[in-house]
């Protein structure tokens, strides 16, 4: 089984922004699907405000759990700068949805500048496909921020053909096992799914 | 069944289907989560230990009286659990026992990438190295009946990639617990010196029987057949990138790593062309297949040090990558984001003061090592668990002018409990004038606050004993303690002065819960009025996640901010206040 056989996800973004949930349902998802899937997450000292990254890997047999740099068919990102930095992890004809969001890393003095100027003009210009998703503002909306996970879900399950609705549904129903939280959550997909319009 | 397991969930699965009955270790990354998720096992007794020798020992304990037993620790804990570890390599055991080392090649949570696969050949005991979370399963499984079979303690060797690693995972029903009951026997268990002998004899035949079953366990050491002029000889993680980068390759693949089984690689490399040994970290297999007489090329294609990955064993096999990085970031400055220390940490206002007063800090490990780093930088060591306080005594007494009467072991509540007390029994008998800060916020924050000694619950969330720290420091005789609000920061000033100046060991207790902790409230966020700002930046020398730089000027991130008013004490212009609270 060659890697072309492999679909690669890598998420990324902010420690604390709910990405191990993302990359564990897709994970359930592609189980579902019968699948060979492997997820690689980071635990730890990175945890604390750091940058984090999840690898997930998808395919008939997948042998190892890291994205090779230049590999990746989509990247995920939930804030702007964690897209950017892993923006070289995508593959020339790969994919990035970014959630429109902005998380300044800590700023140690006045004088340095807390962000990147025309964070969205780099990314435009050097994805080789970018969808930007609303998926902060969409879950202030719904009325819960964590569902920015779910949301940005949504919006990747409308490129990602090799899972079907059904392994998604599977996947949520899974890991939610209050109906009310399931309910919630797959509402909240629906409103990712709804954000990117098949081409 | 098939579930998906993180691989430190699978091997906790693997134990409570291998009939463990005890699990223990001190949290530590990557290993932290394997006694979490044996916790709700039911029919198995797991608790933290207040550190991994304890641990170990109490194992030991367990697997004397018949039963089989888990320790969990990460590399470095393996170095405080080495002295039971190595001589209980000499006893064997009665319950199989297992004991977890997780490696940080590349250290994204530790302070060095030991590969601890050497301790297992030093120790002389039989180590297994898993290569996902399936294996991490059946491995662990079979780990108890490999350790009674040759009466030895396993060495479950797991890297990070390993423990990190979400996959599928093959459920089996479990074992039935062996029949096993405590059996005297001073010769075995009592290492004295005449004993010691007659058992240093059994370790060797120990090690001669477990070569033998590496040298024929398909099992334990597989060998895929395969085209090529090349055979891969690996372990652990690192299999998983040979496997994708030469699917139809000549494999060894080893999991049973300690003792190494030769004749199976000399009969491997007589298979084919040319050997490459693929490890991650030292050259251990590396080194000793080429005193075993073997050719083979290894360490000399890939970096000494750090993790592998699929491009560089690409690199290693094939001599290049298969793909290709196409996006350029290299005319982009992207501004590191290092981990910090959450909005309203009590360890920040802690730091702070320490700064601002140029106080030589000895520090430890643990989220408030972060105070090391800008714009805080009010730590200037950091060795091992409970190493502050020994090295606050040492630096006291020779540091010289500026130094000595200004220096400061800073340690966490977990840390102290784990190694600290015999440090501080040192300054208490040799007479030290150091003063120790004990950062007490209740739990272990770093690793995901999990309980220890002073937390008062246990792992699955039971009441427990609860021990306070100050206790423990009178009760090994320091006389001068003062318990301080770490928000309160002209009072700390003021007591910090005190203890300095003191001609006797002292300890100040800084007590406040860690803002992870759920019951922790909030106020609301501060607020800043512009009109009195002057842009003079302390409240950015605060080092919070919650204030940044807009156009050169500060601004409040309301999301973040969760009203601890640090920033509101710093500022001289007072722009920045905590809201007056609502009428409710």
């Amino acid at each position: 089984m060659a890697s072309t056989d492999i679909t690669n996800v890598l998420l990324s973004g902010v420690g604390g922004q709910g990405i191990l949930t993302a990359g564990r349902l897709l994970a359930l998802a592609a189980l579902h699907r019968g699948l060979d899937v492997k997820m690689s997450e980071v635990h730890g000292m990175s945890q604390r405000g750091g940058n984090v990254d999840t690898h997930v890997r998808l395919g008939e047999t997948v042998p190892s759990s890291l994205i090779p740099r230049g590999g990746a068919h989509f990247l995920v990102s939930f804030e702007k700068l964690e897209a950017l930095r892993y923006l070289d992890y995508l593959r020339p004809d790969g994919v990035a949805f970014v959630n429109r969001l902005e998380i300044s890393p800590l700023t140690v003095a006045i004088k340095q500048p807390s962000y990147v100027d025309d964070v969205d003009g780099l990314l435009e210009q050097k994805a080789p496909l970018l969808l930007w998703i609303d998926g902060t503002e969409m879950a202030r909306t719904l009325g819960d921020l964590r569902m920015v996970n779910v949301i940005l879900l949504g919006a990747l399950s409308t490129r990602l053909p090799a899972l079907a609705e059904a392994d998604w549904e599977a996947a949520i129903a899974e890991r939610f096992a209050k109906p009310k939280v399931r309910e919630a959550v797959g509402a909240a997909f629906l409103k990712g799914v709804e954000a990117c319009p098949a081409p | 069944m098939k579930e998906l397991m993180l691989g430190n969930e699978a091997v906790a699965r693997g134990a409570y289907e291998g009939a463990c009955a005890f699990g223990s270790g001190y949290p530590g990354t990557p290993s932290t989560e394997i006694l979490e998720y044996l916790a709700p096992y039911e029919e198995v007794v797991v608790q933290w230990a207040p550190n991994e020798k304890v641990g170990l020992e109490v194992a030991m304990g367990v697997s004397m009286a018949g039963a089989r037993a888990l320790v969990t620790m990460k590399h470095v804990g393996l170095n405080v659990a080495a002295d039971p570890f190595f001589s209980a390599c000499y006893m064997g055991v009665g319950g199989g026992l297992v004991v977890v080392s997780a490696d940080d090649p590349a250290m994204h949570s530790s302070q060095n990438e030991q590969d601890n696969r050497w301790l297992a050949k030093a120790a002389k005991a039989l180590m297994i190295e898993p290569a996902d979370a399936e294996e991490a399963r059946w491995m662990t499984r079979a780990a108890f009946a490999l350790s009674e079979e040759f009466d030895s303690p396993v060495l479950l060797r797991l890297t990070t990639r390993i423990c990190h690693q979400t996959g599928v995972v093959n459920l089996e029903d479990p074992e039935p617990r062996p029949e096993g009951k405590y059996k005297k026997d001073i010769p075995k268990f009592v290492l004295l010196p005449g004993h010691a002998r007659l058992r240093r004899h059994e370790v060797e035949k120990r090690l001669l029987a477990a070569t033998a079953l590496g040298n024929d366990s398909d099992r334990w050491n597989p060998i895929f057949p395969g085209g090529g002029d090349v055979g891969v000889i690996t372990s652990g993680v690192a299999y998983d990138y040979v496997r994708e980068t030469l699917p139809a390759a000549s494999i060894l693949k080893l999991g049973l790593t300690h003792p190494l089984p030769l004749e199976r690689i000399k009969k491997f490399a007589a298979s084919v062309k040319k050997v490459i040994v693929v490890e991650e970290l030292d050259p251990y297999l590396e080194e000793q297949v080429r005193a075993a007489g073997v050719a083979a090329e290894g360490a000399s294609l890939r970096p000494y040090f750090g993790e592998l990955n699929l491009p560089l064993v690409e690199e290693m096999l094939l001599g290049e990558a298969k793909e290709k990085v196409t996006i350029s970031l290299a005319d982009v400055e992207i501004p590191r984001r290092p981990p910090t220390m959450c909005p309203g940490c009590g360890h920040r206002p802690i730091f702070k003061v320490l700064r601002d007063k140029r106080i030589r800090v000895m520090g430890d490990i643990g989220c408030y090592t972060l105070g090391a780093l800008k714009p805080l930088g009010a730590m200037e060591s950091c060795l091992c668990m409970g190493g502050s306080i020994g090295m606050a005594e040492g630096l006291d007494r020779f540091g010289g002018e500026g130094v000595s009467g200004r220096v400061v072991g800073v340690i966490g509540d977990s840390t102290f409990f784990h190694s600290g007390l015999t440090g501080l029994i040192d300054l208490v008998v040799n007479g030290s004038s150091a003063t120790i800060l004990i950062l007490d916020n209740g739990t272990t924050a770093m690793t995901g606050a999990q309980p220890h000694p002073g937390s008062g619950v246990d792992i699955r969330g039971g009441e427990a004993p609860r021990l306070d720290p100050a206790e423990a420091c009178r009760g090994v005789g320091v006389k001068r303690l003062v318990v301080v609000d770490p928000y309160d920061m002209d009072n700390f000033e003021q007591v910090l002065e005190e203890e300095l100046a003191a001609p006797e060991v002292s300890v100040i207790i800084a007590r406040a819960p860690c803002v992870l902790n759920e019951s922790v409230v909030f106020a609301p966020a501060v607020e800043l009025d512009l009109e009195k700002c002057n842009d003079c930046g302390l409240c950015i020398r605060v080092g919070c996640m919650a204030i940044r730089v807009v156009g050169g000027r500060p601004e409040i991130l309301a999301d973040l901010c969760n009203g601890c008013g640090v920033c509101a004490d710093v500022c001289p212009e007072e722009a920045l206040a905590i809201p007056e609270p609502a009428e409710t």
